[in-house]
């Protein structure tokens, strides 16, 4: 990119919003010593709880479209998280795309949960429904 | 900005400045993940509801999963922003990997504050505008060359 010192210079501080801009560095919690761990791939469904539950199970975990994300990058976490094969990634993603949301897994509601909660660690908007207002 | 891929390494190569530019977000988006709930309006895309039609539910899911996932993304941040001493890094794959939540969350960030809201919301052409492109262009790159043979 051209001029990225100019640039270097207007972007300082600024995604900070004007309230936190004069919080101490002292006064942050000690995040930087905390462990990297990357998000861990899973598959969708758990074999080992099946047995358990209904055949018609009752959740689902959701994801919405946003203007932000990358095409590549949401089909990319649907392959990676879910493992779900390219085509079947990419399909979900276009649905994504094209009607603004796509039930990504079903199940039981805490492993939809888990899922959500992997979707936001890797910035895609997810929730959780009950599968009837999915 | 030049992204390649040698054996199994990403290498980054950034033109002068850029790494700066990279280092200052990581370091503000820190500050923007550690901040209270509810004291930047960007943390509702950080930090998604997780029920929509559900405040209670919710409410519940924020609770269990909120300080996770600041730790986590916090962690992420710290651990790439390492890598930024240098004009060029070198990255394995699993590095390589943990730079991509990192980018859309900083995207995130960026499109709250020019209010980017809709698919056919226009980026402005401001430097603002430019870093946000530049991250989507160097996240692309990343996915493209991890899926190279």
């Amino acid at each position: 990119m051209q001029h990225m010192a100019v640039v270097a210079q207007l972007v300082e501080r600024w995604l900070v919003v004007p309230d936190v801009a004069g919080s101490s560095p002292v006064g942050r919690p000690p995040i930087y010593l905390v462990r990297a761990s990357s998000v861990t791939p899973d598959v969708a469904h758990d074999t080992s709880t099946s047995v358990e539950v209904a055949p018609d199970v009752p959740w689902v975990t959701i994801v919405w479209n946003d203007p932000v994300n990358l095409m590549s990058y949401v089909a990319y976490v649907f392959r990676t998280y879910f493992g779900f094969a390219k085509d079947e990634a990419e399909r979900l993603m276009l649905l994504v795309h094209n009607e603004g949301r796509a039930v990504v897994a079903t199940g039981p509601r805490e492993e939809m949960e888990r899922h959500t909660e992997a979707m936001h660690e890797y910035g895609l908007w997810a929730t959780v429904a009950k599968a009837s207002d999915g | 900005m030049r992204v390649s891929k040698k054996g199994d390494e990403i290498v980054l190569e950034f033109a002068e400045g850029e790494s700066g530019v990279l280092r200052s977000l990581v370091d503000q988006y820190l500050e923007v993940v550690a901040s209270e709930a509810g004291d930047d309006p960007s943390h509702a895309r950080l930090f998604p509801a997780g029920y929509r039609d559900d405040d209670e539910a919710a409410a519940e899911f924020t609770r269990y999963t909120r300080s996770g996932l600041v730790d986590r993304k916090a962690a992420n941040a710290a651990q790439v922003s390492l890598a930024l001493d240098e004009e060029t890094v070198r990255l394995s794959p699993d590095a390589a990997e943990r730079w991509l939540p990192l980018l859309t969350d900083l995207r995130l960030v960026i499109a709250d504050r020019l209010g980017i809201r809709a698919d056919d919301d226009d980026v402005p052409e401001t430097p603002a505008g430019e870093v946000y492109a530049w991250l989507g262009h160097l996240q692309e790159s990343i996915i493209v060359l991890l899926e190279a043979p």
